[in-house]
């Protein structure tokens, strides 16, 4: 039986098979469900077993057979047992087509298992993938581990070996992997891209991406699709110039790169005045549109952050939406939503992307809650602007023009005696992702209610010593400062109900089939609410702030929730 | 049994070979050497643009606290050695990272800076006697509510080391009007956020009313702590009434117990309390 087991697990077309057939749909009478399976499981393992004794004895090469081909990826919505993308889908939408939990049954969620990592070294940030059974999470700094998604039981580990790394203006923390074919792939704090060996976590290829003595890292999830592997970095506190990089999946040879900034006399430079273009850091994740064969991936602030006075004009392609032919790197469109930026307000968000009809004719769309308070609709063919409106407290802009672009206030500048101005700092939502509904058709966001003062100074900079710092924020705090779940008409903005939370959080949303939304608060409280309505129905209190974005998946018929709070990981389904 | 319980088994046969290559260096070692305060107003400005330029996207400009935790009183409490090995070494485990590249004069220049936030600005100069001041505390019954070095009862803040964080003139108009200048308490993430000592009053569906401060606050829960000291717990979806009363406390007004002298002596008295920094 062990030998069989092994087979199995060394020769991933029993895995793969076993899912297609076996993909848990909580729909189906379990003992039922488990009839069928373990008679699939046994003849297809023998059927493995046989083939590849075959091809040992006869000493053919053992043919490549993955177990999540990019087909697969592309068809996710059809397996809603597994979460196969850090967003779920290539569209990030967030969205879980389980239905087994209900706003009937939901009060009712248990504790199925936890997870400490043994040595957590920064913040747990981590959103994992789940593909038939296993459970790939990240570890902060940069480590990768993979669990039975069933029982929480550790499979395998990998850690980078680090040494003196440089994080500037970023926490040490990984918010995911990428999974496609049988690896694993992960960036690193000190900006490499791994990939891994799916079943074992062996290092396949390992590739510097960029240097990170510089301040180039890593946090954010890599992008896997049709042979490629797109990756961003932080670094823009340390003034780092921006890029965005695409590799070879197989060999970790890099295919092209994007630099989000020019140098001086390249297209572009003219928004920067005289100034060494600076940040526009990718440090997010990308979304992907397998049919236009679009990539959209948001960048972040230009350096200095709270001084601008070097940088006249808009500063070009920080803190904008880029839409880009993987095949070639070109950026087809680019959307800035805040030119000329000094708060600090990246346009990070992973884009959620979702098809609607608007005025009789059907769209394809992409939506984005942007840091800087606004919800922006985009036509995701050409980048045409549609709408924008605020979803949480801002005054900075007395609202979009035609084009989609600010119209800004006077007197909202940073200053050295420092400006009140909503949002805060860290944005009216921050790293965290949002989610699409395609039943409710709603865009759930988790806004952050608060004001910073915007304080201006004289920026110091070291490369890969001090942030390019040029000022900062006094943040409102106390009772002025909430954080609320909103869901928003995701064509219009308009907003359709909220529910308040004590403090801002650092949350994402997470809508599923059954008709609820999943978020937490930085309190330590994790919820389910009615998507439709709002309605709390669940909660409970997991002692440490919550610091991810919940995902749901399925193993033997039942629904799984999981988040993590402080340094543990948290799972809950139904007993 | 699931399915994939077998395949465990194999997958850590097969990771057996990786475990001993997990090696995490990344913290930089401590330099055992102690940092020490730097005060001088140029220390004090060059600490001020390293603490601005290293510390304030997580801890605020102001010290009061982002994504990190309120700095405020940090190097009273601890002592400027642990202050400064901190910002050094980081916190393992933390989202604190090490600043190894800062010397020990920078770093010290830091901790100098630290000790100037979250100090009440205040010129006054106590004019008391704080001998008389201390009686006066004694036989007013203020100790059945604070604690001063071990001794006191622990319904109000501890006063240990009020004086090295509160002026003469915020200590005087606490004692006249206790609920205003309630202190600002950003983001002190390991206690819950914005519990500012803020007066709160319930009342549940039954009607039974619970006044006091609130110690603690989430999305779904609120505690309070009562004038006697004791800890109320409450699900806020299934309250009637919920009121929260800035400019109140439960710590009554001594400004028709007290006469301008006695007023005087017990600020100085409190204003002499400096405390020791906890070893």
């Amino acid at each position: 039986m062990r030998v069989m087991s092994l087979l199995t697990f060394l020769f991933p077309v029993a895995l793969k098979r076993d899912s297609s057939t076996a993909r848990p749909d909580p729909e189906i009478d379990k003992a039922d469900f488990r009839e069928r399976t373990r008679h699939r499981d046994a003849s297809l393992r023998m059927t493995v077993a046989a083939s590849v004794l075959g091809i040992a004895t006869l000493g053919f090469a053992i043919p490549s057979l993955a177990q999540v081909p990019y087909e697969r990826i592309v068809n996710a919505d059809s397996e809603p047992a597994n979460w196969l993308t850090y967003g779920g889908n290539y569209y990030d939408q967030r969205f879980s087509g389980l239905k087994q939990l209900t706003p009937q049954n939901v009060a009712g969620l248990k504790l199925a298992w936890a997870y400490q990592p043994s040595r957590p070294a920064g913040n747990v940030e981590t959103s994992p993938v789940v593909v038939d059974g296993i459970m790939y999470v990240t570890e902060p700094p940069s480590t990768v581990t993979a669990l039975d998604a069933h029982t929480g039981a550790k499979l395998w580990t990998w850690s980078p070996i680090l040494h003196n790394v440089v994080a500037i203006g970023l926490f040490q923390t990984n918010r995911g992997v990428a999974v496609m074919d049988d690896r694993v792939y992960v960036a690193t704090i000190d900006a490499h891209l791994v990939a891994l060996d799916a079943k074992t976590g062996a290092v396949i290829w390992n590739t510097v991406v960029a240097d990170n003595k510089m301040g180039y890292a890593i946090t954010g999830p890599p992008l896997a699709f049709n042979g490629k592997i797109m990756i961003g970095t932080g670094g823009s506190e340390a003034a780092v110039r921006g890029l965005l990089d695409c590799y070879d999946a197989k060999t970790g040879k890099r295919l092209w790169r994007i630099w989000t900034v020019p140098l001086q006399g390249e297209p572009g430079s003219e928004t920067w005045g005289d100034a060494l273009p600076g940040g526009g850091t990718t440090w997010n994740a990308g979304a992907y549109d397998p049919k236009l064969n679009l990539v959209y991936w948001g960048t972040g602030n230009p350096a200095p952050d709270w001084n601008g006075d070097a940088r006249p004009g808009s500063n070009l392609y920080t803190c904008a939406l880029l839409a880009i032919d993987p095949d070639t790197g070109k950026v087809k469109w680019y959307f800035q939503f805040s030119p000329h930026e000094t708060h600090d307000w990246d346009a990070s968000e992973p884009p959620i992307l979702f098809d609607a009809t608007i005025k009789g004719k059907p769209r394809k769309l992409l939506g984005f809650a942007n840091r800087n308070a606004f919800y922006y609709v985009l036509d995701r063919e050409t980048g045409e602007f549609i709408t924008g409106v605020p979803y949480a407290k801002q005054t900075w802009a007395k609202g979009l023009d035609a084009k989609g672009q600010p119209i800004v206030l006077p007197n909202t500048e940073p200053s050295p005696e420092g400006t009140l101005v909503f949002p805060s700092i860290t944005g009216a939502i921050n790293w965290t992702s949002n989610s699409y509904s395609p039943l409710t058709k709603l865009f759930y966001v988790d806004a952050r209610e608060m004001g910073s003062y915007y304080v201006k100074s004289a920026p110091k900079w070291e490369p890969g010593k001090f942030p390019l710092g040029g000022g900062g924020e006094r943040a409102l705090s106390g009772d002025d400062a909430y954080g609320a779940i909103r869901a928003l008409d995701a064509t219009t903005g308009k907003m359709k109900w909220e529910f308040r939370l004590h403090s801002p959080s650092w949350v994402g949303t997470l809508a599923t089939a059954g008709g609820l939304v999943f978020s937490g608060t930085d309190e330590g409280n994790f919820f389910a609410l009615d998507a439709e309505t709002g309605k709390p129905l669940w909660d409970i209190y997991l002692g440490s702030s919550l610091r991810s974005n919940p995902v749901s998946y399925a193993v033997d018929g039942k629904q799984y929730v999981f988040v993590t709070a402080g340094t543990t990981y948290f799972v809950f389904g139904l007993p | 049994m699931s399915a994939i319980r077998p395949l465990c088994v194999a997958a850590l046969i097969l990771a057996l070979p990786c475990l001993g290559r997990i090696t995490l260096e990344a913290q930089i070692p401590r330099d055992p050497t102690p940092v020490v305060a730097k005060t001088s107003p140029t220390d004090i400005a060059a600490g001020k643009v390293l603490y601005e330029a290293t510390c304030s996207k997580c801890h605020g400009l102001d010290g009061g606290g982002g994504d990190g935790p309120s700095l405020l009183g940090a190097p009273e409490r601890l002592g400027d050695a642990e202050v400064g090995a901190i910002i050094r070494g980081g916190i393992p485990g933390t989202g604190m990272n090490g600043y190894g590249s800062l010397n020990i004069d920078e770093t010290g220049q830091i901790v100098g800076y630290l000790r100037t936030l979250g100090r009440t600005v205040d010129t006054e100069i106590a004019k008391g006697d704080p001998a008389k001041g201390k009686s006066l505390y004694d036989a007013s019954g203020c100790a059945a509510c604070h604690i001063i070095s071990g001794q006191g009862g622990g319904v109000g803040p501890e006063l240990t080391r009020v004086g090295s964080m509160r002026g003469p003139t915020y200590l005087r108009t606490t004692l006249l009007t206790p609920g205003t200048n309630l202190p600002q308490e950003a983001a002190a993430m390991e206690r819950g956020r914005f519990t500012q000592f803020l007066f709160v009053r319930v009342t549940t569906k039954e009607g039974h009313t619970v006044e006091g401060t609130r110690v603690y606050e989430d999305s779904f829960t609120i505690e309070l702590k009562d004038a006697t000291g004791r800890f109320h717990s409450f699900r806020k979806l299934e309250l009637q009434k919920l009121e929260k009363l800035p400019g109140k406390s439960v710590m009554p007004s001594f400004k028709d117990t007290l006469s301008a002298t006695q007023l005087d002596d017990l600020v100085a008295y409190l204003a002499s309390l400096k405390g020791t920094p906890t070893p």
